[in-house]
């Protein structure tokens, strides 16, 4: 197209833009989402997070070579490692009972005891119960006669390779997946009837008249998408750049590193999910002829979007790769809530991936010309409200 | 230029708005478009600017298919008034003066240029929702204008002005056209357009029925009104001689009658005073309600009276 074509274009955003930064809701809004971005960075800090430091009591001495291998341990698996002294069992069991130390060792019996409180979960016990056997090990292969050097070559044994099968590879990376699927669906379900309210605004105070006389149909749409879809972005950026420095930043949220990823593809995810979304959208709110009517006249979409997202917190949650996820994460309508959410699972193939997104940018360009043409007849049509029927394009309504 | 709708032709489901329209609008002529409401006048004017997609038919601009860019030069004020209520009066202005490709500078100019002339001067700040509903319209008037377009389509723009802002429209419409600027409005205020426009279409039922110069339009029909100022409760027995005459409106010392072609106005005359005393008389060409009511198939002579079809301004 010529200049003029994106001139007029990039005039139309430009106002949607201005107007939207000068409404109140819209500032509300993203000052919200804000808030929400730093409280996932900021809430976790204040609760504390009790998993990474340990405190272990003891009875008696414990041998220096236990220690350092329960420090060699706390190291790799990056927690704290506090070892109180208490006088005797009475207070180690006090301890753990009063939640002061997580584990406490006394030397009675044989091998000694490991007292832990009644509902301990984690791993920490099982930790300290290895470090005890290892080292007991260790001291019974030195007794009978083998040297260290072999005594080390036992221990050097290599535990079997973990592999994760079936639901997840990651847990915490699941659960970004399944918390960027809620901020997808909101974030599209609210810019969606965003653009479908500026639509209906438009048309109800007549001034897509005035704007049709200047504008083509499909300036006045991609303008407004463009404008509406900038300003969600912004409100998504406002939500995820916060948390994102903060998770970078500091490590009080205990995510893999692929969860940055994870996010990152969400807001490409958005992107492409607005522009498939927000031309039906549009399309759907140029048939109303009062605002109020928005709600009702976007029902066909908002329905969709709200089946995709079941889709994607229920069926793809439970099983990834089931048949029903995979079909589900390439259809371009229910891609876009979810692929990212399967994305997290770690279990998806890359061209998967690539096709969803190529997909869906396909679907949005078709669609979009479809959503033009009922957007233009729509428009034209002023005074009550259109059916979907005599607006399809190749539909004669003179039948 | 010379602005034409060839067979515009545009149905609304079963409702035919448009049935083979023609017509032209010289530049530099102002003309009136006519016609009792569901004419089409919206509807046609919607399919001049491309608004709509008429069914058939063709507009030619300078005898040539118009262009997207030829309407990038034209200037439009729907009927129904369309403005985003929370800009102010200057953006308003300078965002259409924008759409149409002027620059950012210029359109700011103009926009000031243009409040100035439709009186808003001190207005330029204030949010559109905030003006009165006189205002909102030359407001829209404006965004019409804004580009200095050379086809300028107005729907009804004089409707709900005050009588100051009626003349000011006036001249402002007298001076684009005296520009050279091809200028066409539509209206329900006969006398105004009688008075203003030199050029009318007047249609109905989606087809012209009347077109051309107004004083040419009055004279060709050959008829005449006769006014007659009569002594309160003279007798009217004498018009029984007169059978081609028609009673247009008939007060206690006042007559208006329709004359036909061939009745001599002086016979008519004479006959009154040799019925009573004269106090006043004058010949008048019928006006262009009269010519309306006529177009639309009723006896101007019988329906003046009481006009319907919604008209203002139809009283002579
Ligand atoms: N959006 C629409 N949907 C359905 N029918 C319409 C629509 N717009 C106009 N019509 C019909 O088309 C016909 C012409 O209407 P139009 O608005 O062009 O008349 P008009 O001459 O402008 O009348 P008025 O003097 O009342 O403004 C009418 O019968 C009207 O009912
Ligand atoms: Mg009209």
């Amino acid at each position: 197209m010529n200049t003029t074509h994106w001139s007029g274009v990039r005039l139309v955003a430009g106002r949607t833009i201005t107007e939207g930064l000068a409404s109140r809701s819209w500032r509300i809004m993203t000052a919200l989402m804000l808030l929400a971005g730093l409280a996932v960075v900021v809430v976790p800090r204040l609760v504390g997070d009790d998993a990474t430091s340990y405190t272990l009591a003891r009875v008696g001495d414990a041998p220096d070579a236990l220690l350092s291998q329960l420090q060699a341990t706390a190291t790799a698996g990056e927690f704290e490692l506090t070892v109180v002294a208490v006088p005797d069992v009475e207070a180690a069991r006090a301890a753990v009972r009063d939640g002061d130390a997580d584990a406490a060792l006394t030397d009675e019996g044989p091998s000694g005891r490991l007292y832990v409180a009644a509902q301990q979960v984690g791993t920490f016990p099982v930790l300290v119960s290895q470090a005890v056997v290892s080292l007991t090990l260790t001291e019974r292969l030195v007794a009978a006669g083998l040297s260290p050097d072999e005594v080390e070559a036992i221990r050097a044994t290599p535990p079997p390779e973990q592999v994760p099968v079936g639901r997840v590879a990651d847990e915490g990376r699941a659960g970004v997946g399944f918390a960027v699927g809620i901020v997808l669906y909101l974030a599209l379900i609210l810019a969606g009837t965003t653009v479908a309210s500026a639509v209906a605004t438009e048309k109800s105070t007549r001034i897509s008249e005035v704007l049709l006389a200047v504008l083509r149909p499909r300036q006045l749409l991609v303008g407004t998408v463009l404008g509406v879809g900038a300003l969600a972005l912004g409100q998504i950026a406002a939500l995820v750049v916060p948390a994102m420095v903060g998770v970078v930043t500091s490590d009080a949220l205990d995510l893999p590193a692929a969860a940055a990823t994870d996010v990152l593809l969400g807001v490409v995810w958005f992107a492409a999910g607005l522009l498939l979304y927000a031309f039906v959208f549009a399309a759907l709110g140029a048939l109303v002829d009062k605002p109020t009517d928005v709600g009702s006249a976007t029902l066909p979409a908002n329905a969709v979007l709200i089946g995709s997202y079941l889709l994607a917190v229920t069926v793809t949650v439970a099983n990834p790769n089931s048949w029903a996820s995979v079909a589900a994460s390439l259809f371009p309508l229910s891609a876009p809530l979810v692929m990212p959410v399967r994305w997290a699972s770690g279990l998806v193939p890359g061209w998967q991936l690539a096709l969803a997104l190529v997909l869906t940018v396909a679907a949005s360009v078709w669609l979009a010309r479809f959503a033009a043409q009922i957007y233009a007849r729509g428009l034209a049509r002023s005074g009550r409200r259109v059916s979907l029927r005599e607006v399809l394009p190749g539909w004669t309504d003179r039948s | 230029m010379v602005l034409q709708a060839v067979g515009l032709a545009h149905s609304f489901g079963e409702r035919r708005a448009l049935a083979g329209l023609d017509l032209t609008i010289q530049p530099g002529v102002l003309t009136g478009l006519l016609g009792p409401n569901g004419a089409g006048k919206t509807t046609l004017m919607r399919a001049m600017l491309g608004v709509i997609q008429p069914d058939a038919g063709h507009i030619l601009l300078d005898g040539r298919p118009v262009t997207f860019a030829d309407r990038q030069r034209w200037g439009y004020m729907p009927q129904e008034r369309g403005l985003y209520p929370r800009m102010p009066a200057a953006e308003q202005l300078a965002y259409m003066a924008r759409l149409h490709g002027l620059d950012r500078r210029s359109a700011q100019r103009r926009a000031r240029a243009l409040l100035d002339e439709l009186g808003l001067a001190d207005r330029w700040s204030e949010r559109t929702e905030k003006l009165s509903g006189g205002m909102q319209q030359r407001l829209q008037l404006g965004a019409a204008l804004v580009h200095d377009p050379d086809v300028i389509v107005l729907d009804e723009p004089f409707a709900g002005l005050d009588p100051v802002a009626v003349a000011e429209l006036s001249v402002a419409l007298r001076e684009r056209v005296g520009a050279g600027r091809t200028v066409v409005f539509s209206s329900h205020q006969l006398d105004l357009v009688q008075d203003l426009c030199e050029d009318i279409v007047m249609i109905d039922h989606g087809r012209t029925v009347l077109a051309g110069r107004v004083d040419r339009l009055r004279s060709s029909t050959g008829r005449r009104h006769l006014r007659l100022g009569v002594a309160p409760g003279a007798p009217r027995d004498w018009l029984t001689a007169f059978p081609e005459v028609h009673v247009v409106d008939d007060q206690v010392d006042a007559l208006r009658l329709d004359l036909p072609a061939e009745v001599d106005p002086l016979a008519v005359l004479d006959a009154a005073r040799a019925a009573g005393p004269v106090t006043d008389f004058g010949l008048d060409l019928p006006t262009l309600s009269q010519l309306f009511l006529g177009a639309l198939g009723q006896d101007s002579s019988d329906a003046s009276g009481a006009p319907d079809g919604g008209l203002d301004g139809s009283a002579a």
